[in-house]
This record gives C-alpha cells, sequence and structure tokens, in this order.
C-alpha cells in the first residue's frame, strides 16, 4: 500500500489510529488538528463523528442475526457531527466520501434502510478507488459495501412480481458482498503489514499491541454472508467458490478463525456432496451445469465484477493444487487441524470446562472428517498418526480412543493397538465389542494367549448384557484354549486345555446355532483330537450354513483323508479350487494328495501350476534373476513339459549343480529395483490372506492395503506357519522364538551373501519358497536328487537361514546317501527351531541308524512331548526302545504309533488358521 | 409386471438397437425425460425370471460400452439393484436365472479396469502435506509439525495407489466375489453425484439387507426375503458406508441412517475395524448436525455465519499458549530464544481465569496489594493477577480458602506491594514478566513451592480488608507453612491480566520477583 503523503505527523497519526481502531485517542487528536487550521473544523467534526459511531457501536455491538432497532439518543451527536461536515461542503471530495459513508452507516444502525442506500448512491462506491487508499478507507469501503447489502437485504421489492429484477437483486446483493469479502481481506493483509512494520519502526517499549483485531459485525458480514446466501439458495457450484476465494488469500491473524472454519466447512462439502466425478480443481472454472446446484435455479456461475485491488493469495512455482475432492479435503482438513492443536485446552480446571468442551468439539469434527476422508482411500498409517496427535483433547473421551484403537488395529500396529483397547475398556466396560477386538488382535500375530484370555471372560461375565457377542465371547475363548493346548508341552495340559475348548465352542454353538463359525471350530477341534466321525458331522454342518467357506472344505478333505478316503478328499479339495484358484493352502494339500493317489507326476504338474500362478499374482522380479530372464522359475514356468521330464543339465552333474547354483545366488543384483514406492500394490487376489474373514494364521494378518508392513510380524507368521505347511503341526510358542532367531540370522546371511534384499512385503517371498519345498519333497519321494537339489536351493536363495530349508537340505542328503552330511543339516534345523518335530524324528532315525540309541530315544521323547499325535515319532522311538531292548515299552510305542497312524491326516489339522 | 411397464420396457429395447454412432449423444440427453423407464426397469430387475431381464442386461452392458458418460451413468444407477439380485441369488444357491447379471457385472467390471488405451488402471491420488506450501497455505504459518517418522516420510508428495491393477476376471468365484463387487461400488461412488434418489434408495436398502440378512436384527427390521447369512469383506462395508454417507446428506434421512446402523452392527459382529472406523466417524460427524430431508432436487446445505474470534476464553491454557508457561522450576527457567518472547507476548497465553467467566467465582490467589499510599490503586486488581492451575476441584479450594492465614496473605502482600510499585507502569505483563523472569538468576528464586503455598481468598475484597485490617507484619513463617494441600505440578505463576479485558483496568503485573524476595 503507498501510504499517502501527508503534510504532518499529526495526520499520520490520525490515519494510524483509524486505521488500527484506537477511536479513544481521536478527541485529543482532533483538538490538536484544529487548534491548527480553522479549516480543518470540517475533518474534526468528521473524525469526531466516526469516533463516537464506532465507539457506540464497540460497547454495544450488533450481533449476527438481528436487525437494528431504531434511532438511539446517543447517536444524536454523531448525526450532528456528520450533517455539520456534510453540510458545509468545506471537506476535500475524499472527506467528503468518506463522511457519506459514515452517515449511511449512521442511517443503518438506525435502521434507516432508504436513506443509507440514498447516501451510496450518491457516493458511487464502485469508483471509490482502492489503490492508494490508505488502511482505514478500505475498511471502510468493505464495510460500507457489506452495509448496502444488508439494506438492500432489509428493504422489500418495489415490484416483486418480476422474477427477473429479483434475480437481479439477488445478484447485487451477492455482489455487494463479495466485493465486500474482497476488500476486508485485503484491509486485513493491509493491517498487518503495517502493524508488523510499526512495530519494527518504533521503539520496542511495552505498549498494548493489538493482538486480535475484533473485525466487528459489518466486516464479518461482509466475509461470510456472501457464501451463506449461494447455499440457502443451492448454488454450491459458487458457494464452494466463494469459499475457495477466501482461502487462497494469505492468512492474517484476525482471519485465521475464519480460515478454520471455512476449511472444515469446504471439506464437509467436498466430502458429503461432491464425488470425484463432479469435481473441478481450485484453479479452473467451475462447470457449467453441475449436478451440485439446484436445478430449478438458474444462477450465473461467473463473477461479474473486477475490483482494482485484490487480496493477496498464495503463489509461486510448484504449488500444490488438489486435483480430486478427496485430495482437497485432505489439505483442508490437514490445515484445519494443525490450527484446532493450537487451540487444544490443556487446564484441566473446571472454570475451564466450557473452554474444554467448545475446543474437543470443533477438533472431534476434524478428526472424523479425516477419518472419512482417509478410510476412503484405505489410508489407515496416516490416519493413526493423524488420530494420535488427537489424543491431547482426549482425557476421558472415549470416542477419540476408540478410534484410535481401530485405526492402529486397521494399519497392523497389534501390540500398540491392543493398549489402548485397555484404555477403552475401562472408559466403557458394558461394550463388549471392545474386549472381542482385542482378543482378535492377540490371538492374531502378538499370540498373547493369557491376555487373549482375559480379555475374552471380560466378554463372558457380562452374560446376558453381552446380547449378540455372548456367542462370540465363547467362540474367543475356545480358541484361546485351543491354541494353548497346542502350545502346552504336558500331556496333561494338552488334555486339559482341549477339554476346555470344546466345551467353550460347544457353549457358542448352542448360543447361536446359525453360525457356521462356531460349528466349524467345534468341528476343528474334535479334529484336532481326533474325534474323527464327530467331526465330521459338524463340518458338513457348517458347509450347509455357509456353503462356499474355504476352511471348512479343506477341514472336511483333510478329514477324509484322516479315513483314508483319499480320492474323495482330492474331489473335495479340487471343488474347493473352483471356487479358490489361487489359494496357496489348498494347493498345498492337493501336491500332497496327488502324490498318494495320482502319482508324483500329478503333483509335480500341480507344483508347476503352483509357480504359475505365483507368479500371475505377485508381478515381482525373482531376486537370484539375472536379469535375463533366465531364472529357474521362468524357464520352470515358460517349459511346457513336464517338470520332471526336463533335463536340467546344470544340476544333474553334481560338480556343476554347485556351481551353477552358486552362479545363480552369486548373480549381482542386477534384479530392476523394484519401486518401494507407492507405486507397489499388493497382489490382487491376496491369496489367502485377506478377503477371507479369517486370514490365514501363517501369513500377516488381516489389512489388505497395508503397504509396508511391519518387518518384524512378518517373518514370525512365517517361519512358524511354514512349520505347518511342512508337516509340523504345532504352532509353538517356542516356535514363535525360532522364527526371531531366524529372521535375525537371515537379515545377517543376507547381507553377507551377494543377493539382492527382497523387495516390499514377505509374504509373496515366503510362499514361493514353500512351493520350492513342496516340489523338493515330493522329488525326494521319487528319488530325484539332483532335482531335489536344485529346488531347494532357490528356496536356500529366499530364505537361507530357514529350518525348514535346513530340513529338506537334510533329506536330500539322506536320500544320496550322505548320513554325516543329513545329521549336520538336521542339527543346524534343531539349532534354530528345537521343537520342529520332522527334524527331530529324521535324526532320532539316523541317530538309531549309529547305534547311538540313548540319544535317539532322548529326541524321539522330546517330540513325542511337543507333539503328543505324531505317529512316525512314536514309532521310531517304538523301534529305538526295541533296539535297545525296551520290549514292554517299544510294544506300546508301536500300539500308539498305530492308533494315531489311524486317524492321521495328511497334514495336520492345525494348518487351518484359528482366528476370531 | 404390469403390461404398461413391459411396453415401456419393450419399447426402450427397440429404440437403442436402431440409434446411429452420431444420435447417440441426444439420445442420452433425452433419456432424462422417460420418467416410468426406470421405475420399470428396476422392476424387471427385481423380479428375476422375467425374460426381459437378458435382453436388459445386454441393453445396459451397451451403454456402457458405449463410453458416452451419460449412458454410463444410467447403467450405473442400477448397480445396487444388480448387486442384491445378485448375492441374493447367491445365497439362496440358486444356480441359474442370475447368470445374465453376472455377466452384466463382470462386462462393466472388465470395461473399468482398463483404461482407454488398454492398460490396467491403477488408481492414485496425491497425499497432501502441510511441508509443502499448496493454494491454500504456506507451510512456515502452520506450526511445527511433530518430529515422526511418519512426518519425514511424508515430506514431500507421494502418491498412494489406492485400487488396481486388477485382473481381467472371467467368471465369479468366491474368492474374486467380493474384490470386484468392491470396485464396482468404487467406481459407483465415484459418480455418487449423478446418481438419483431411486438409485440412493437402493444403495441404502443394499446395505442394510446385506448386513442384517441371517442375524437377529433381521427380525427386528421384518425383512423376509432370504434368511441365511451373506458373506461380507470389509473393504466391500466400508465403500457402501461411503455410499450411504452421501445419501444421508443429500436427502435419504430416513433410509440412510437406517442403513448405517445396520452396517455397524454387521462390523461389530465381525469386527471389522476398517468398517468401524470409517461408520463411527459418520455417525459421530453428524451426530449434531440435524439433517431434514429435502425434497428431490434441492441439495441446501445449511451454512451459518460464524464468530471469527476464538470462542475459547483467553485464560484457558492452550497448546499454543502454554510455551509461554513458566514452570515450577528450581532453576532459571529457560525460555527460549528472544523471537519466541516476541511471539509469545502476541500471544494470548494465561492462566488470568476471569472473573466472571466461571459460574462459581474462582479462587484466587490475591496477592493483592493495597498497602496503603500510593499502591492502593493500582493494587486493587493486581490480585486477580497471581492464579494457580491446578487440577483440583473446587471444593477442595474453597476448603483451602477457609483455611487461609492472614499470615501468608501478608507476607505476601507485603512483597507485592513492593513489587508493584515498581512495576506499576508497565503494562504489557507478559513481555515485563518474561524478562522479568529471565533476569532473576538466583537460584531456587523461582521456586514456586512458596507461591504454591498461597492463600485463596473468594474476592479480592475481602482480601485487601483483610489485608489492611492485619497491619503488622510477621513475616517470618510464611514460607513454610503451606496449606495449600494440592500438589503444585509444575505450574506457574504467571500473573496476566489481559489488557483487553473489559473488567479490569489496566493492572500492574505482579512480577515473580514476589517470591525470590521472600
Amino acid at each position: 500500500m503507498t501510504a499517502r503523503k501527508s503534510g504532518s505527523r499529526l495526520e499520520t497519526e490520525i490515519e494510524r489510529c483509524r486505521s488500527e481502531g484506537q477511536w479513544d485517542k481521536i478527541p485529543e487528536l482532533v483538538r490538536q488538528l484544529s487548534a491548527k487550521l480553522i479549516s480543518n473544523d470540517d475533518l474534526g467534526e468528521l473524525l469526531l463523528g466516526e469516533a463516537k459511531l464506532q465507539q457506540y457501536l464497540k460497547e454495544n455491538p450488533i450481533k449476527q442475526g438481528s436487525s437494528p432497532r431504531g434511532p438511539r439518543p446517543r447517536l444524536q451527536e454523531v448525526r450532528k457531527h456528520l450533517t455539520a461536515a456534510l453540510d458545509r461542503g468545506n471537506l476535500k471530495p475524499e472527506y467528503m466520501q468518506e463522511a457519506s459513508l459514515i452517515m449511511a452507516k449512521l442511517c443503518y444502525v438506525e435502521a434507516d434502510y432508504r436513506e443509507a442506500l440514498n447516501q451510496y448512491s450518491r457516493v458511487n462506491l464502485d469508483e471509490m478507488q482502492l489503490v492508494g487508499a490508505p488502511v482505514y478507507r478500505l475498511s471502510m469501503i468493505a464495510e460500507a459495501y457489506a452495509t448496502k447489502g444488508l439494506c438492500l437485504e432489509k428493504v422489500p421489492m418495489a415490484s416483486p412480481s418480476l422474477s427477473n429484477s429479483i434475480a437481479d437483486k439477488d445478484q447485487e446483493i451477492i455482489t455487494c458482498y463479495e466485493k465486500s469479502g474482497d476488500i476486508a481481506l485485503l484491509y486485513l493483509q493491509e493491517v498487518e503489514k503495517a502493524l508488523s512494520a510499526g512495530i519494527q519502526n518504533r521503539s520496542p517499549k511495552p505498549g498494548p499491541v493489538t493482538q486480535e483485531q475484533e473485525l466487528g459485525y459489518f466486516l464479518e458480514t461482509g466475509l461470510q454472508r456472501a457464501h451463506v446466501i449461494h447455499f440457502k439458495n443451492g448454488n454450491l457450484t459458487r458457494g464452494v467458490g466463494r469459499f475457495r476465494e477466501i482461502l487462497r488469500a494469505v492468512e492474517t491473524r484476525t482471519t485465521q478463525n475464519l480460515r478454520m472454519t471455512i476449511a472444515r466447512q469446504l471439506a464437509e462439502i467436498l466430502l458429503r456432496g461432491m464425488c470425484e466425478q463432479s469435481y473441478w480443481n481450485p484453479l479452473e472454472d467451475p462447470p457449467n451445469q453441475s449436478p451440485l446446484d439446484d436445478p430449478l435455479r438458474h444462477s450465473p456461475h461467473t463473477k461479474d465484477y473486477a475490483l482494482s485491488r485484490r487480496p493477496r493469495i498464495y503463489s509461486g512455482e510448484n504449488l500444490f493444487c488438489p486435483q480430486e475432492n478427496t485430495e482437497e479435503a485432505l489439505l483442508l482438513l490437514l490445515i484445519s487441524e494443525s490450527m484446532a492443536n493450537r487451540d487444544a485446552v490443556l487446564s484441566r480446571i473446571p472454570e475451564h470446562n466450557n473452554d474444554r468442551i467448545i475446543s474437543l468439539q470443533s477438533a472431534s469434527l476434524v478428526y472424523d472428517l479425516l477419518t472419512i476422508a482417509l478410510g476412503r482411500r484405505g489410508q489407515y498409517e496416516m490416519l493413526s498418526e493423524c488420530l494420535e496427535r488427537a489424543m491431547k483433547f482426549a482425557f476421558e473421551e472415549f470416542h477419540l480412543w476408540f478410534q484410535l484403537a481401530l485405526s492402529l488395529m486397521a494399519a497392523g500396529k497389534s501390540a500398540r493397538a491392543v493398549k489402548v483397547l485397555k484404555e477403552c475398556i475401562r472408559l466403557k466396560p458394558d461394550d463388549p465389542t471392545i474386549p472381542l477386538l482385542a482378543v482378535k488382535l492377540c490371538i492374531g500375530n502378538l499370540h498373547w494367549l493369557e491376555e487373549g484370555e482375559r480379555f475374552a471372560k471380560i466378554v463372558i461375565d457380562m452374560g446376558e448384557k453381552a446380547a449378540e457377542f455372548r456367542a462370540k465371547g465363547y467362540l474367543a475363548i475356545g480358541l484361546v484354549y485351543s491354541l494353548k493346548a497346542t502350545d502346552a508341552s504336558l500331556r496333561g495340559m494338552q488334555e486339559e486345555y482341549q477339554k476346555k475348548a470344546l466345551s467353550a465352542f460347544q457353549r457358542a454353538q448352542s448360543l447361536s446355532p446359525t453360525d457356521h463359525l462356531a460349528v466349524f471350530y467345534l468341528a476343528l477341534q474334535l479334529a484336532i483330537s481326533r474325534q474323527i466321525p464327530e467331526a465330521l458331522g459338524y463340518v458338513r454342518q457348517a458347509l450347509q450354513l455357509q456353503g462356499d467357506d474355504v476352511h471348512s472344505l479343506h477341514l472336511l478333505a483333510l478329514l477324509l483323508s484322516a479315513q483314508k478316503h483319499y480320492h474323495d478328499a482330492l474331489n473335495i479339495i479340487e471343488m474347493a479350487l473352483s471356487e479358490y484358484p489361487e489359494n496357496f493352502i489348498l494347493l498345498f494339500t492337493k501336491v500332497k494328495l496327488e502324490t498318494l493317489c495320482r502319482g508324483p507326476e500329478e503333483a509335480l504338474l500341480s507344483c508347476k501350476r503352483m509357480l504359475q500362478i505365483w507368479k500371475s499374482c505377485y508381478n515381482l522380479t525373482n531376486p537370484s534373476d539375472s536379469g535375463r530372464g533366465s531364472s529357474l522359475l521362468d524357464r520352470a514356468v515358460a517349459d511346457r513339459r513336464q517338470l520332471n521330464a526336463m533335463t536340467l543339465p546344470d544340476f544333474s552333474d553334481p560338480e556343476t549343480a554347485s556351481h551353477a547354483s552358486s552362479s545363480l545366488s552369486g548373480s549381482e543384483p542386477v534384479s530392476p529395483l523394484f519401486p518401494l514406492s507407492s507405486l507397489y500394490s499388493p497382489p490382487p487376489p491376496k491369496a489367502t490372506e485377506s478377503n477371507q474373514r479369517r486370514s490365514s494364521h501363517a501369513f500377516c494378518d488381516h489389512a489388505p492395503h497395508r503397504r509396508f508392513s511391519s518387518a518384524s510380524n512378518l517373518p514370525d507368521a512365517f517361519f512358524h506357519g511354514f512349520d505347518s505347511f511342512i508337516g509340523v503341526c504345532s504352532v509353538h510358542a517356542t516356535s514363535i522364538a525360532a522364527s526371531r532367531v531366524e529372521q535375525a540370522l537371515s537379515e545377517v546371511a543376507s547381507s553377507l551373501q551377494s543377493s539382492a534384499p527382497k523387495q516390499g512385503p514377505l509374504h509373496p517371498w515366503m510362499t514361493l519358497a514353500q512351493i520350492w519345498l513342496h516340489a523338493a519333497e515330493v522329488y525326494i519321494g521319487m528319488g530325484k536328487a539332483a532335482e531335489a537339489t536344485a529346488c531347494t536351493q532357490e528356496a536356500a536363495n529366499l530364505f537361507p537361514m530357514s529350518h525348514n530349508v535346513l530340513f529338506m537340505k537334510g533329506q536330500v542328503a539322506e536320500l544320496r546317501g550322505n548320513v554325516d552330511e543329513a545329521k549336520r543339516w538336521y542339527e543346524e534345523a534343531l539349532s534354530i527351531s528345537p521343537t520342529h518335530v520332522k527334524t527331530m524324528q529324521r535324526l532320532g532315525l539316523i541317530l538309531h541308524q549309529l547305534q547311538r540309541y540313548s540319544l535317539a530315544e532322548k529326541i524321539l521323547r522330546d517330540a513325542v512331548q511337543v507333539n503328543s499325535t505324531a505317529h512316525d515319532v512314536w514309532n521310531s522311538l517304538g523301534e529305538v526302545l526295541q533296539a535297545q531292548g525296551n520290549d514292554a515299552a517299544a510294544t506300546e510305542c508301536f500300539l500308539t504309533a498305530l492308533e494315531l497312524e489311524a486317524s492321521c491326516p495328511i497334514l495336520p489339522f492345525t494348518i487351518i488358521p484359528r482366528t476370531l | 409386471m404390469l403390461a404398461m411397464d413391459q411396453g415401456v420396457v419393450e419399447e426402450w429395447l427397440s429404440e437403442f438397437k436402431t440409434l446411429e454412432e452420431t444420435a447417440v449423444y441426444n439420445y442420452a440427453v433425452s433419456l432424462k425425460e422417460k420418467g416410468s423407464l426406470v421405475p420399470a426397469l428396476y422392476k424387471v430387475i427385481r423380479e428375476n425370471y422375467s425374460d426381459l431381464l437378458e435382453p436388459v442386461c445386454h441393453q445396459l452392458f451397451e451403454f456402457y460400452r458405449s463410453g458416452e458418460p451419460r449412458l454410463q451413468r444410467f447403467t450405473l444407477q442400477f448397480l445396487p439393484e444388480l448387486v442384491w439380485s445378485y448375492l441374493s441369488v447367491t445365497a439362496a444357491r440358486d444356480p441359474h436365472c442370475s447368470g445374465c447379471i453376472e455377466a452384466l457385472l463382470l462386462g462393466i467390471y472388465n470395461l473399468e479396469i482398463v483404461d482407454k488405451d488398454g492398460q490396467s488402471k491403477v488408481l492414485s491420488f496425491t497425499i497432501p502435506s502441510l511441508s509443502k506450501p499448496s493454494v491454500y497455505h504456506e507451510p512456515s504459518s502452520i506450526g511445527s509439525l511433530a518430529l515422526t517418522e511418519g512426518a519425514l516420510a511424508n515430506h514431500g508428495l507421494s502418491r498412494v495407489v489406492y485400487s488396481g491393477p486388477h485382473l481381467q476376471r472371467e467368471t465369479f468365484t468366491a474368492q474374486n466375489r467380493f474384490e470386484v463387487l468392491t470396485f464396482l461400488l468404487l467406481c459407483y461412488n465415484a459418480s455418487l453425484s449423478y446418481m438419483s434418489g431411486s438409485s440412493l434408495q437402493s444403495l441404502c436398502q443394499l446395505s442394510s439387507r446385506v448386513s442384517i440378512c441371517g442375524y437377529p436384527r433381521q427380525q427386528v427390521r421384518r425383512y423376509k426375503g432370504i434368511s441365511s447369512r451373506l458373506m461380507v469383506t470389509s473393504e466391500f462395508l466400508v465403500q457402501l458406508i461411503t455410499g450411504i454417507h452421501f445419501a444421508l446428506c443429500n436427502g435419504e434421512v430416513d433410509l440412510g441412517s437406517k442403513a448405517l446402523d445396520d452396517v455397524l452392527y454387521r462390523a461389530q459382529l465381525e469386527l471389522f475395524p476398517e468398517a468401524l472406523l470409517v461408520g463411527n466417524a459418520i455417525k459421530s460427524s453428524l451426530h449434531g448436525a440435524s439433517l431434514k430431508s429435502n425434497k428431490e432436487g434441492t441439495r441446501s446445505i445449511q451454512v451459518e455465519i460464524t464468530p471469527t474470534a476464538s470462542r475459547i476464553s483467553r485464560n484457558a491454557v492452550t497448546s499454543l499458549s502454554i510455551r509461554g508457561h513458566r514452570w515450577k522450576r528450581h532453576d532459571a527457567v529457560d525460555l527460549g530464544s528472544p523471537d519466541e518472547l516476541t511471539e509469545i507476548a502476541e500471544v494470548d497465553e494465561g492462566i488470568c481465569t476471569q472473573a466472571s467467566g466461571a459460574q462459581s467465582s474462582p479462587p484466587t490467589i490475591v496477592i493483592s496489594s493495597s498497602a496503603g499510599g500510593a499502591a492502593a490503586g493500582a493494587g486493587k486488581l493486581a490480585g486477580k493477577g497471581l492464579r494457580r492451575l491446578t487440577g483440583r476441584s473446587s471444593k477442595e479450594k474453597d476448603k483451602e480458602k477457609d483455611a487461609a492465614t492472614g499470615m501468608d496473605q501478608l507476607t505476601r502482600k507485603q512483597a507485592a506491594v513492593r513489587a508493584m510499585s515498581e512495576n506499576l507502569e508497565l503494562l504489557s505483563l507478559k513481555r515485563l514478566t518474561l524478562t522479568a523472569s529471565q533476569s532473576v538468576p538466583k537460584s531456587g528464586s523461582l521456586s514456586l513451592s512458596r507461591t504454591a503455598s498461597a492463600v485463596f481468598s473468594r474476592s479480592f475484597e475481602q482480601v485487601s480488608n483483610v489485608f489492611s485490617g492485619n497491619q503488622p507484619s510477621s513475616r517470618a513463617s510464611s514460607p513454610t507453612s503451606n496449606h495449600v494441600a494440592e500438589q503444585d505440578e509444575g505450574v506457574a505463576y504467571l500473573d496476566h491480566i489481559s489488557p483487553a479485558h473489559q473488567h479490569r483496568q489496566r493492572s500492574p503485573t505482579i512480577s515473580i520477583h514476589v517470591t525470590s524476595d521472600l
């Protein structure tokens, strides 16, 4: 703003006072002024009149929505002053205009609208200069426009019959308000600039710094009424446009609160009233015909005026301009949130209660809208961070705590989520869903069974109050007991927990007979306890309730295999696969069954199919790919011949085998770095996880859109889940520890090796490793050592420290007859996972061969402790005992083995995930 | 189905077949005028066994394939009804009769997952970040963000994919069913503004039915269709909720709120955190707002003029103002850079509670002045100055008031008087207070524990009377007697009277010189 060249300091001072609203100083200054020149009397009258009017308005502020009432005695003086100033006509033209404006304002305050309008028409507002105007005059002009709009609204139409004129009048009113708003923004910016310049200029003596300027009724009206009218008329397009104009203006201290509110309101409209297709971005023109507007009203969509000066707007290069309604809503909400956060009332004394409630309400709304916007796009990680910031407001506020817990759960941060849920339970003890959510997390990756039991008991103790959740509570505690049974190392404890689990499941099923989950888990538990016929009955019931539940079908197949009806089982699996073509758990079972039923060639075909499916699902680069697409995977997939007929010239020769494998693993990490960035998308069918209600126990838990899963959860899940795939039935607590060891070791190993690190989440690679190991097993069954080595090597490239890989290497060595080497591998595998029963069994057998009977016996006894239903372990133990001469015990072992084998499924029942 | 409806539909079927390429656009525009067409089509879709179903589905697919946006939207409006039809048939395990609807749904899906060039479409969006300037803000003006890992990772704008790429699907299997349906709902939600009321109603009905069939609530809602449970996934529910939200705010209040309740009910039973999260947020955000059902076509939004001034009273300690607080410490308070000082000076910080604001007159620690003489007038309001923030209830404070001893008051007041006379002309309290505290190097001088033991009195006047009553001062034992049971958790005394506050006159500060002198 270019300051007017003022002659004297006094005039500057007067201008400053008028700009800053220090009306009480004016009379003094006027006295000084009139001492100077007689001709300044008129100016003095003008100033006095203005000062008195402003002070009156300060002491009797007009409230929004109320109308001025009528002439007031105090205002007589003002009128006297102003009339004096105007009538004498000695004032300079600008001051005459100012006097008229103030007069018009007075008329409005005294409810004389027509007179005010007359004044305005005399002055001709549109021609008042904005460029070079002093700051106070901008305020005056802004207020004048606003007042004019108010008067126009209050004056009834002369001839209401013509609809055109109504539309015109509306348009004029709106234009007045819009102009007023624009000029008000400009004024506020100028005032702030002047103030900050003033602070620097003046000596820093502590003077009262007007921190926040109160806007006053007229300026507020001017700023806000335009969009209120737009929305009332149903003209969303222009309303939104007006909001955007206000927001684009650079902020000042006074407008901060207004911006916060408007940002929030605009975000509301964007989320509630707009969709992606009806959006236009802030920098482009609004569409001519928008579904957002009331079709019955046709108002022009563009502004029909242009001011000579506009408020400053945010500008620059590379300004972020949102392209979507969600983006814009997010931006606005983030801005609003940061402002709301500043206003968080921290004090907790009761006299600030109202303030706390106010700040809580406004912040709460912002956070809710943020949740809606981010939830739409699945960005739960970011949402959990935002909601953490909300915790300032959240003391004893259940809603925010609960939302935080849910967002942590959705983002996969299970441990924190459980802790927050505990607090939620404390805040709302009667809600059964909260402990159930906690149990779900505990049973999942966390494997916190004690905690899970406690939470489940909370639900059960609620009794009838839990209503429909009672059954769920019993289901939850049943699952906890079932998992505890699997973990327990003493047989007595195992049985006790199994009994408890069974009774809980039965209770759940009786409470809610139409819930197929309860029936299914009952069947599963019966199966684990080897009560096969009852289990079959229940699983059929479950299938009647929900015909295409993948786990029920799988369980049915396993039960049939336990009854040795392998062909029936295979049929069921194939039926299930028709509904779930990319479900790897089913495919693994299929491979096993085919090995038994139809021969290993079929099984190998299935393996090949799995590789194909894997490749199409997870469009990732194999880390051992040297970039020429010549990896075994690609060749296997591309080759039309069956895998077993393929000659693998590189690998048939034992000397070159190691060389070739090292050439594969030692290949330079040329694999095109798969961008870890956001363009990575999670695999669509998400195989066994996500879209199923119960995510596979072996994989990460249920958030399908999680992009950067915390690395610590997955390997745990993988490694002990991997166990279950290869046939060890237990999902042991100790195996979780083992998995952590493996993860640590593999990190070290991969840093030493030159293989490229795997990108992105780990579970696709785990699946791939499992496929290779299955193929290796089939080859071992066929007696083809070289191919088995190749497959094992592929898996070893991915996870060199996995005990499953080591176990497989041991088996290959055994096949080749290298007993010592096999023993070494088994021992290595056991050092990583001491409770891997299969390894223990094979090691025991080797030791038996080597005639170290007592050691073999010890190892086999340990294995039996871990898993008392492993019939082959019992069998081996019997052999060892027999070799030692302990025939009675040996007989018992053999009998037990026979019994167990009679009801042994092809894969242990525990591979079926047990989640809530 | 009535013959009339049948006739309308058949006419519509034949019309489009004979249409030429160029006339498609005009035809699309003219579709709006056919009022009876849409309800007739709804009837066809609902009755699964109608023979018109197949040609209708085929025609709708042709509409979609034509690429004309209006025609596509025309097809999309039937999506909720089609989805319901498909799901209910699947649940009833009725193998036939849903074939054409399946084909239509899959056809739309396969068309939508590729863009114009035939490449797989990847839907992504940019997450805005406050650290980059935008059309609405400048990074410097927004306060510093917390330096979290997430904030650092998000520095700069990142484009995030939220859907895609998807594979082409030939048939529905149990595995891909909800993936396809969720994506279709995503497309539907992208065009919500163009959907008519009947479409939104159908969406609400779909949501309700999918959520409650087979559950005890079905009895409450009295829906007699299918009675077996329908499986749903969390993302599917989230998309449904998004649509319901729009419907709620654009005219379908009753149906919408019922649908939202039902979906939340189901999400609770299934323990889906994502659906619960978004559903709770919607419910809570609409809690205060009164939604009235508007007539069809009017979408007016209620907006009020909001006061620009902050409604939070100036005394309340906010996050912004707490920076300027001085905490009870035994060492000199570190107040940061001078820049911060000036900033703090501008910020309305403070602990000066209003005498008028609270319902009960707040207890005041009056370290007031009215020593006779010159300081008397100034002393009048000084007492309002020193306050203390505690977390205790006012009851306890009342007790304290009664237990006030004159002695403490006296000593403090005397000191206060002295201090006050020094500071009488200083009006900008905050600045002074801060500078004063900075210049107080005496260790332990800021032991506000002493001031912590100040006495409460109900009103300032009382105190001044008391004070004038007991002239002799025994200054001895004041620091020791800590009447106040409240533990002072390091809340500072900040005497502070906001100059703008109407009820006070300009009053002097009582700086913490007070305590240091004791």
